[in-house]
C-alpha cells in the first residue's frame, strides 16, 4: 500500500507542479511581406469575376469552421467583421480558437489531427519553410492580382497589415517629439526606459539598425554585429515584452517612455485606455497577418472559400471599423474613421518592410544573435 | 491475486484489490508522462532543421552556443537561490507552526498554501504591479519623497526571488513541518533539564533532528524550481532568463523541436543527476513521503 500512496503522492505534487510552472505567454499579431509592398491605394488591375465577393457559395447544412486567431480586440474585430457576415450569407457556423499558434498546426498535422480549418498567422510562418505543414491556396478563387505586391504567396495571403512602431509616453517627453529610431536610443535627450518585444525577428536587429543609419531598402542581410553593438548602448535601459497587452501597459503607465509596439496596441493605449500615449510612424515596419490552411483539413475547400471572400475588395477592409488594422486588398476602402491610423496610410519612403523568407531561413542565427547578446 | 485472499506469495507485498484503483492513475501516467517522454527522447536525436547524418547534431548545437551554456548555467544557479531563500523563509515559519496551537498551525498552513489559489501568471503579474517603477512601492516612496528615483525591484534577481519563493515555499514548509511534528518535545526539555540554554538545545538537539526536512524540502524547492520560466522572464532581468525559457522559444517561435526536445533531455539528465547526487544523503522516499504525513 505504501508504494500506492508514495504514486499518488507523486501525482499531487506533479499536479503542483503545473500549477506552478504553467502558463506560456503567446505572441500577438506578428506579421510581414517581403521587401515589397505599397500603400493601400493603387489603380485597379483587371477585375476578376466578383461573385464569390457577394454572393459566397452556400456551405452544405451543418458545416463547422474553426477559425484560429491571436484573440482579444483583434479576434473580436475580425469576428464582426468578416466571421458573422460570412456565417449569414453561407450558413457556416465558426468555431474560434483565440491562441493562433504555429506550433499548434505542426502538432495538428504530424499527428493527423487537423481540427483548425483557418488560421490568422504571423509573418514568420506560411513561406516555402512549411510547406509540409500547409495546403496551398486556391487562387483561381483569392483576386491574388488585388492584393499588395508580395503578400500572397503560395501558402499564405495577408488578411490585415499592420505597422510595427514607435510609441512614446507624451508625460514623458520634456515637451519634445522622437522623430524615429535614433532618439530612442538617445537616452540623454530622452531619458527613460525603452520597451521591446522579447523576440528575435520581431524588429529589434532592424530597428537598431535604422537607428544607426542603414537605409530601410538596405537592412537586409541584417548586420547583426552592428545591430548588438548599437543595442548595447541601452542595453540596461531595455524592457522586454512578450505580449500586446504588456506593451500596451509599458507605455501607457509609463513604465517605459518609448517602446516599440504594433499600431493597434498604440491605438489602444490611446484611444481605449486613455494614457498620454502618440505613435511615430516614421520609420515604421509595416507588415502584415496572414491566412494559412492547415495540410489535410476536411474543409479545405469551405477555408478557401471564406480566405476568397475575405480577402475581396468588397470584405477584406471591414475588420478597420474596429481596430486600426488595414485591408491588403489594394482596391478595398477602410474605415474613413481609421484611415489616419493605419500602417499603409502612413508608409512611406522611410518605412521598412520585413524580408520574411530571409528571416526564416535565418531563424537559428537570428535566435543565437539574440540572446548571446541579450543573457551576456 | 485470483486466487483469492490468504493464498499470496510468501514474503510478497499486500496487495489487496483496492489497489486496482491505481490502475487507471497508472495507465494516465504512462500514456501522457512516460510515451511523451520517450518521444521527446527520440526526437532530440531524429528530428533536425537540416538533417546532418548525426544524430548528436541537436547536441552539437546546443552546446556550440554559448548562449546556451550561460542560461543552463543561470538556471542552476537560480535555482539554488531560491531554494537558500525558501529555506531561510520556511524553516522559521515550520518552527513557528510545530509550537503553536494546532488551530493556528492550521491557519499558518492555510497562508502558506493560499498562492495555490491563484494562477501564477496572475500572482507574477500582481508582482509586476507592485515592483515596478510605476508600480505601488515605488509611487508611494516617491509620493513621500523619501525617493527621487524608483528602486530597482521588477526586473532583479530580487523580483525573481520574491516571485518563485512564494510559489515554493509550501514545498519547503510542509515537508520541514512534517518532520518537526516528529520530533518528540520531551528531547529538548531533557537537553534543557541537562542544563543546555535554549538555543544550544536548540543547536544540537531540535536542529539536527529536523535536518531530514530541511534537506527533502530543499530538494523538492531546486528540482522544482529548475522548472520555471514565467516567474524569471517577467519580474527578472535577461541575466535572470533560464533554460524553459529557451525551450519554449524554440518549440513554439521557432518551431525547431528537435533542439526543444534536446534542451529538455539535458535539463532532465541534468535533474537526474542532482536526484542521484541527492540520494546518496538523502532517502528520497523521505522527499516525497513527507508531503502526506502534512
Amino acid at each position: 500500500m505504501t508504494s500506492w500512496r508514495r504514486l499518488s503522492v507523486l501525482v499531487a505534487v506533479g499536479a503542483l507542479l503545473v500549477t506552478a510552472c504553467g502558463g506560456a505567454a503567446s505572441p500577438s499579431p506578428t506579421a510581414a511581406p517581403p521587401a515589397t509592398a505599397a500603400p493601400a491605394t493603387v489603380e485597379p488591375p483587371a477585375p476578376p469575376t466578383a461573385d464569390i465577393c457577394t454572393n459566397p457559395p452556400k456551405a452544405p447544412a451543418g458545416t463547422t469552421l474553426t477559425f484560429a486567431s491571436y484573440g482579444g480586440a483583434y479576434q473580436e474585430a475580425q469576428r464582426k467583421g468578416w466571421l458573422e457576415p460570412y456565417a449569414a450569407l453561407t450558413g457556416v457556423t465558426f468555431q474560434e480558437s483565440e491562441d493562433s499558434s504555429n506550433a499548434t498546426i505542426k502538432a495538428q498535422v504530424e499527428a493527423g489531427q487537423v481540427t483548425w480549418d483557418i488560421v490568422d498567422v504571423g509573418n514568420d510562418f506560411g513561406l516555402d519553410a512549411n510547406a509540409a505543414l500547409l495546403e496551398p491556396l486556391d487562387y483561381s478563387k483569392i483576386h491574388q492580382d488585388e492584393i499588395l505586391d508580395g503578400f500572397a504567396g503560395t501558402y499564405r495571403v495577408a488578411d490585415i497589415t499592420y505597422g510595427v512602431v514607435l510609441a512614446y509616453n507624451t508625460d514623458k517627453m520634456g515637451g519634445q517629439v522622437p522623430e524615429g529610431w535614433a532618439d530612442f536610443f538617445d537616452t540623454t535627450k530622452f531619458p527613460g526606459k525603452r520597451g521591446m518585444w522579447d523576440y528575435s525577428a520581431g524588429g529589434i536587429f532592424e530597428f537598431a539598425l535604422l537607428a544607426d543609419g542603414v537605409a530601410p531598402g538596405d537592412l537586409y542581410p541584417l548586420d547583426l554585429a552592428r545591430a548588438t553593438k548599437k543595442l548595447d548602448t541601452i542595453k540596461e535601459d531595455l524592457v522586454f515584452w512578450s505580449s500586446g497587452a504588456e506593451s500596451q501597459d509599458l507605455i501607457g503607465k509609463g513604465e517605459v517612455t518609448m517602446t516599440m509596439i504594433w499600431n493597434g496596441r498604440g491605438y489602444s493605449a490611446k484611444h481605449i485606455d486613455n494614457n498620454p500615449v502618440e505613435i511615430q510612424w516614421n520609420q515604421q515596419i509595416v507588415t502584415a497577418d496572414y491566412f494559412v490552411v492547415p495540410k489535410g483539413t476536411p474543409n479545405k475547400d469551405l477555408a478557401m472559400d471564406f480566405i476568397a471572400w475575405a480577402t475581396c475588395k468588397e470584405n477584406n477592409a471591414a475588420p478597420s471599423k474596429y481596430i486600426p488594422y488595414g485591408p491588403t486588398n489594394k482596391l478595398a476602402t477602410a474605415d474613413p474613421a481609421k484611415v489616419a491610423d493605419l500602417s499603409v496610410s502612413n508608409a512611406d519612403a522611410n518605412s521598412a518592410y520585413f524580408d520574411d523568407a530571409w528571416i526564416v531561413d535565418n531563424a537559428q542565427l537570428l535566435e543565437d544573435a539574440y540572446q548571446e547578446w541579450k543573457t551576456k | 491475486m485470483t486466487r483469492g485472499s490468504g493464498r499470496r506469495p510468501r514474503g510478497g507485498p499486500i496487495v489487496d484489490r483496492w489497489a486496482l484503483l491505481a490502475i487507471p492513475l497508472i495507465a494516465f501516467l504512462v500514456a501522457f508522462f512516460l510515451v511523451p517522454l520517450i518521444v521527446v527522447s527520440l526526437r532530440s536525436v531524429a528530428d533536425f532543421p537540416k538533417p546532418t547524418g548525426d544524430i548528436f547534431s541537436n547536441y552539437g548545437r546546443f552546446f556550440a552556443s554559448a548562449a546556451n551554456l550561460r542560461v543552463l548555467a543561470n538556471t542552476f544557479w537560480v535555482a539554488a537561490l531560491s531554494t537558500v531563500v525558501c529555506l531561510a523563509l520556511g524553516y522559521p515559519y515550520a518552527y513557528l507552526m510545530n509550537i503553536v496551537r494546532p488551530r493556528v498551525a492550521g491557519l499558518l498552513l492555510i497562508a502558506v498554501l493560499l498562492p495555490f489559489w491563484s494562477s501564477l501568471l496572475v500572482r507574477t503579474y500582481a508582482w509586476q504591479v507592485i515592483l515596478r517603477d510605476t508600480g505601488i512601492i515605488n509611487t508611494f516612496l516617491l509620493d513621500w519623497g523619501l525617493i527621487t528615483e524608483p528602486i530597482p525591484l521588477i526586473r532583479t534577481t530580487l523580483g525573481v526571488m520574491l516571485g518563485m519563493s512564494q510559489v515554493l515555499l509550501p514545498f519547503m514548509v510542509l515537508p520541514i513541518y512534517a518532520v518537526m511534528r516528529r520530533i518528540d518535545p520531551e528531547y529538548t526539555k531533557a537537553a534543557a533539564n541537562l542544563g543546555a540554554p535554549p538555543f544550544a538545545a536548540f543547536r544540537r538537539v531540535f536542529l539536527p533532528l529536523s535536518l531530514p526536512g530541511v534537506l527533502a524540502g530543499s530538494l523538492l524547492v531546486f528540482v522544482l524550481a529548475l522548472g520555471f520560466y514565467i516567474t524569471p522572464a517577467l519580474l527578472g532581468s535577461p541575466k535572470d532568463t533560464m533554460i524553459s525559457q529557451f525551450i519554449a522559444n524554440a518549440v513554439q517561435q521557432r518551431l525547431d523541436w528537435g533542439i526543444g526536445a534536446t534542451m529538455a533531455v539535458i535539463l532532465m539528465g541534468l535533474t537526474l543527476v542532482v536526484l542521484f547526487v541527492a540520494s546518496r544523503f538523502i532517502r528520497l522516499r523521505d522527499v516525497f513521503g513527507s508531503l502526506e504525513e502534512s
